[in-house]
């Protein structure tokens, strides 16, 4: 495997990953393999499955991390922890007992906790003077699971549809703004948005609608 | 406040009732969760595991003899300084700024901004900025609201995109951070190659 200096320095800040990845004799990943496959693939330590599985989750486990400490410091910490405690475990999931990203939120957010405890939450810098909105465990937690899905969610997307789904929700601009500014007819612009939403929807359904 | 996208406009007419209904649910659950986090790029690069380690427990033991030598090294210091510190009034969220104005530098000199600081909400701290006059950047490049601590760029607080000088922009940022009195921030577009944190643009009004 190569090692260059990112290597060493990013594998120094992860704990315990004293496992060597091996590389892999297995036929080649399909880009659409899913959740369940890939990571019965981490559990034979192959490195090309891990990158894949993190590329699906590292936004959404970055997401749940900062919502859980409130500390973008310790969040990346947690992320690469989790992503640790995935490559350990992964051998231990059994698909018959639930699904890949059910498996995955459970240990990202098991190592998330620990971190939590580890350093307790960052000083919270709220506004005294205002009234607290802030939900409660139940609430919290059915939140950060929502989010957790419908982030992860987003990374099944084609990439053209991601971009005005996002100029929309959270770029503030228009549709016929967006058309403007990525130079397209807004009718493509209105396609791409509708099926962007329909994939999200499929991908969503069962779980959350 | 956040200028909310518009369902009818983002789906059309040409849907079916039933489509139409699992449509907007998918549009409720974006609006409900937020944008997700922008990623450094060491997140980006999964974490290398091909580097045999030191056992963690002789790591730890390591750098908890260090730390306890540290501590009480320094512990006289602390006391000091935690004191001083609460003297002047070392609890930053009652100076918070709840309503910051900027203005654009000479390299945005139309540019006008607010910025709003909510209350914390699940360990971020939602904020809003409204903008204006900034010009349309090139495809596929931001601008990027900056927390200024100690007077220099700390730390990213989300990035955005406008349609043209003409187009205001109002969007909900958060900032995953604790803030510290003095705290400010800045929004800078992007530096010649790319380099992060680039030029300011906006940058507060000063009294």
């Amino acid at each position: 495997m190569r090692k260059n200096r990112d290597d060493m320095e990013l594998a120094l800040d992860v704990p315990q990953p004293r496992l060597r990845a091996v590389p892999s004799e297995a036929a080649p990943l399909p880009l659409d393999a899913s959740d369940a496959e890939l990571l019965a693939r981490v559990g034979e330590r192959d490195r090309a499955a891990f990158e894949m599985l993190h590329g699906r989750y590292v936004r959404p486990v970055f997401s749940l991390a900062l919502r859980r400490l409130g500390d973008r410091g310790h969040a990346e910490d947690a992320v690469q922890e989790a992503f640790a405690a995935i490559w350990r475990s992964a051998s231990t999931y059994r698909p018959e007992r639930g699904a890949a990203g059910g498996w995955l939120y459970t240990v990202a957010r098991n190592a998330i906790v620990d971190r939590l405890r580890r350093n307790g939450p960052a000083a919270d810098a709220e506004l005294p003077e205002l009234a607290s909105a802030e939900p409660g465990p139940a609430q919290h937690a059915e939140e950060s699971y929502t989010a957790w899905r419908v982030h992860r969610a987003l990374e099944e997307l084609q990439p053209r549809e991601r971009e005005v789904i996002e100029l929309a929700y959270w770029s503030g601009m228009s549709q016929s703004e967006a058309a403007e500014y990525l130079g397209l007819p807004l009718g493509t612009v209105k396609t791409r948005t509708r099926s962007g939403l329909a994939r999200l929807a499929t991908v969503l359904e069962g779980e959350l609608l | 406040m956040t200028r909310e996208p518009n369902f009818d406009e983002l789906v059309g007419a040409e849907t079916s009732d039933a489509e139409r209904e699992r449509l907007r649910r998918a549009h409720e659950l974006l609006l409900q969760v937020g944008p997700p986090p922008e990623l450094t790029p060491q997140l980006r690069k999964a974490p290398g595991f091909g580097v045999t380690h030191l056992p963690r427990r002789r790591v730890v033991k390591r750098r908890a003899l260090l730390l306890l030598a540290a501590t009480l090294s320094v512990a006289a210091v602390f006391a000091a300084g935690y004191t001083v510190a609460n003297q002047r009034g070392g609890s930053t969220s009652s100076t918070l700024p709840r309503l910051l104005a900027l203005k654009g530098t000479a390299a945005a000199p139309h540019a006008r901004a607010t910025l709003e600081v909510w209350r914390s909400r699940s360990g971020n701290l939602p904020m809003t900025l409204s903008v204006v006059g900034l010009p349309k950047l090139p495809a596929h490049t931001y601008y990027e609201v900056y927390l200024i601590r100690n007077g220099r760029p700390w730390g990213a607080c989300g990035t955005f995109r406008v349609a043209g000088g003409a187009h205001a922009v109002t969007l909900t940022l958060n900032a995953p951070y604790s803030l510290r009195k003095g705290d400010s921030w800045v929004v800078t577009r992007p530096g010649a190659g790319g380099v992060e944190p680039g030029k300011t643009v906006l940058r507060p009004v000063t009294a």
